[in-house]
């Protein structure tokens, strides 16, 4: 078959990003999934292990004590961010769409945090968070608080707490911003209708508006499913990559980087360990990312 | 028992002044219609009486209690959309239990209410749908039953037949009417279309650019229209509106021809509007004949009459029904005559009426 312009221009235009995506995403995933069935030397591949290294991360001590430790973490960060970042989303979309008063400004105010790279929001609320002279603890002592002053990182009781608010703060734009949409969609006539019938504005929320964002509410649970077990960066930045102090910010990403490329106090490289970490990680997600889709994409109403 | 009084009512949104000031009385099971041209405020004075809007200013009293401060769900008045605006993720039976339950009525008082509705509206085999499973017509029925559930003492209808198709609309239009008759609420009917409003109202209440031109039963606008606007917006084909000069014993028209009348509106000599039906002109090709110079634009047949629309020397659009056999080419000059008693005359001033 001969190639025609337009031919050679759609292949032109499609073939750098498939060979991008088969080198860089699926060749990696497929490469973990290999590697975790063998043994590792530092970076010489052994022998084929069948599923040794996964029965040592999920059931081998120290190693399942620290799996369990960082998936707990996990679960706690994706419930209260899920409550922090998407439940204060909702109400603030809610806020910003009926026009309450500033909503102009707060529109942007709120999102403008979400363009900030990771990087700079970790260092930020680490600077935030200092002990002596950050600005939580000067406000609180300000106030005449100062016995709630917290040395808020260094303490396993705050730290994990301290990252989520950081983390709810910085990304609290984007639900916002996706309920919104959802929320602008909804015909004017259809508020006034309730309006006739109600002046809660609780029920106006509850049974109404809440119900016909769902298809928003799909696309923000599962990107913050996703989200909340390959967290990553803050971590990394605000408590390093041993999840200090104890271990109390200790989350799966920490714990898959520390193990498979090793680290100052946790010794050697270990690709097998660390491909299985990665492995179960990404069949977990898979899996309750794709049973939260079905289960909420049934709920979606066409508008 | 309802009766709606507005005195005074206006609105403004920030500097634009849309209604200017609304004076009416709506009586207990009167059917009024809101008529008028886009933008003449009429959708925006249904919105206040719902309460979905606040009035600027002026009162509205809804059986001797002022409601400008109460809010819509506490109004005793259900609202019909345009868009229909049903909730799309209740079946139709929620859709009609939502606002019921709201009001705090009992399990067996709202199952009897919908119940009863969906009787009238002959909606029993539709309960469990949902709205996208609806055709426009049934959606229609949906929404005028989540009214009729609440048993509202007045009931809005904002353009309720504006997205239904020709034939749909009359059956829809029949279906209000008896409705009205059988429930006897206060309705409140906006639209811009006049025949819905000839059909269906007990007054019919002419709106323009923010203010009431003319109120009255759909016969005395027909026939004793208050002034040009309404005397132009009621009626199919329009009424034409003619500059004359009045003489001592009758008119004469721009192009010199003249017309002796018997009756005429006390005045001196002068300018004077005159307003004609189509049925009250007549057409002859004898350009002998006495009358008024015109030449034909366009005819329209509709079967069993049929509409030449004819140009004076001054380039007024006169149309005249005739019967369908006599077919008039464009271009073609005619006399036109017209019978003296179907003539109205308004101000040449400010359009107002003028009795003769």
């Amino acid at each position: 078959m001969r190639m025609t312009g337009r031919g050679w221009w759609i292949t032109a235009l499609i073939v750098p990003p498939m060979a991008f995506v088969a080198l860089f995403i699926i060749y990696p995933i497929v490469a973990a999934f290999t590697y975790a069935f063998f043994d590792w030397q530092g970076l010489l591949r052994g022998d084929f292990i069948g599923l040794a290294n996964f029965h040592k991360v999920l059931f081998e001590e120290p190693y399942a004590a620290w799996t369990r430790n960082a998936f707990t973490h996990n679960i706690m960060v994706f419930v209260a961010l899920m409550v922090l970042q998407n439940g204060l989303g909702f109400f603030l979309a809610y806020a910003l769409w009926r026009e309450l008063p500033g909503a102009r400004f707060h529109r942007i105010a709120v999102f403008l945090p979400v363009v900030l790279s990771t990087v700079i929001v970790g260092y930020l609320f680490k600077l935030f968070m200092h002990p002596l002279f950050g600005v939580f603890n000067i406000s609180l002592r300000g106030i005449g608080l100062g016995g709630l002053a917290q040395p808020w990182l260094g303490q396993d009781s705050t730290a994990l707490w301290a990252l989520i608010i950081a983390n709810a703060w910085h990304m609290l734009g984007f639900p916002t911003l996706v309920f919104l949409a959802g929320m602008q969609r909804i015909p004017t006539e259809m508020l006034d209708a309730v309006r006739m019938e109600t002046q809660s504005e609780w029920v106006k929320i509850t049974k109404i508006v809440w119900p016909l964002v769902a298809p928003s509410a799909t696309v923000v649970f599962v990107l913050l499913f996703v989200g909340a077990f390959n967290w990553f960066e803050l971590p990394y930045i605000m408590a390093g990559l041993d999840g200090s102090p104890y271990g109390s910010t200790d989350v799966l990403g920490l714990y898959f980087y520390r193990t498979a490329f090793g680290g100052v106090s946790s010794g050697q490289p270990n690709f097998g360990l660390g491909s299985a970490l990665a492995v179960l990680i990404f069949v977990f997600i898979a899996a309750i990312a794709s049973v939260i889709t079905v289960r909420l994409r049934a709920r979606e109403i066409q508008l | 028992m309802a009766r709606l009084s507005l005195r005074g009512i206006k609105k403004s949104f920030k500097t634009a002044n849309v209604l200017h000031g609304i004076d009416l009385d709506i009586g207990d099971r009167e059917f009024v219609v809101f008529v008028g041209p886009s933008g003449c405020g009429k959708s925006t004075l249904l919105r206040l009486i719902a309460g979905l809007d606040p009035i600027t200013e002026g009162e509205f009293v809804l059986n001797d209690q002022r409601m400008n401060d109460v809010p819509p769900s506490k109004r005793g008045i259900a609202m019909v959309f345009q868009s229909y605006a049903l909730y799309p993720h209740m079946d139709v039976y929620e859709n009609m239990a939502f606002g019921a339950r709201l009001m705090g009525l009992t399990k067996p008082e709202v199952e009897a209410r919908i119940a009863e509705a969906a009787r009238m509206l002959r909606l029993e085999p539709l309960l469990k749908r949902y709205p996208r499973e609806l055709s426009g017509g049934q959606r229609q029925r949906v929404a005028i039953g989540r009214a009729l559930v609440r048993k509202p003492e007045v009931f809005l209808l904002d353009e309720p037949l504006s997205n239904l198709d020709a034939a749909l609309r009359s059956e829809v239009r029949l279906e209000i009417a008896r409705l009205h008759r059988q429930i006897g609420g206060t309705m409140i009917y906006v639209t811009h279309d006049q025949v819905e409003a000839m059909t269906l109202a007990d007054r019919i209440v002419v709106m323009n650019l923010g203010r009431i031109e003319q109120v009255g039963a759909p016969r005395e606008l027909y026939e004793t229209p208050a002034n040009t606007f309404v005397a132009g917006f009621i009626g199919s084909p329009k009424m034409a509106l003619v500059n004359v000069q009045k003489t001592s014993d009758g008119i004469t028209f721009a192009g010199g021809d003249t017309l002796a009348l018997p009756r005429l509106p006390a005045m001196g000599d002068g300018p004077l509007k005159i307003g004609v039906r189509p049925d009250a002109w007549s057409l002859s090709r004898d350009l002998a004949s006495p009358g008024i110079a015109a030449s034909v634009v366009y005819t329209e047949y509709l079967g069993e009459n049929a509409f030449v629309y004819t140009r004076l020397t001054d380039g007024t659009l006169v149309g005249v029904r005739t019967t369908p056999n006599e077919l008039y080419e464009p271009d073609e000059s005619v006399r036109l005559s017209v019978d003296p008693v179907a003539i109205h005359y308004f101000s040449a001033e400010d359009g107002r009426r003028l009795p003769a």
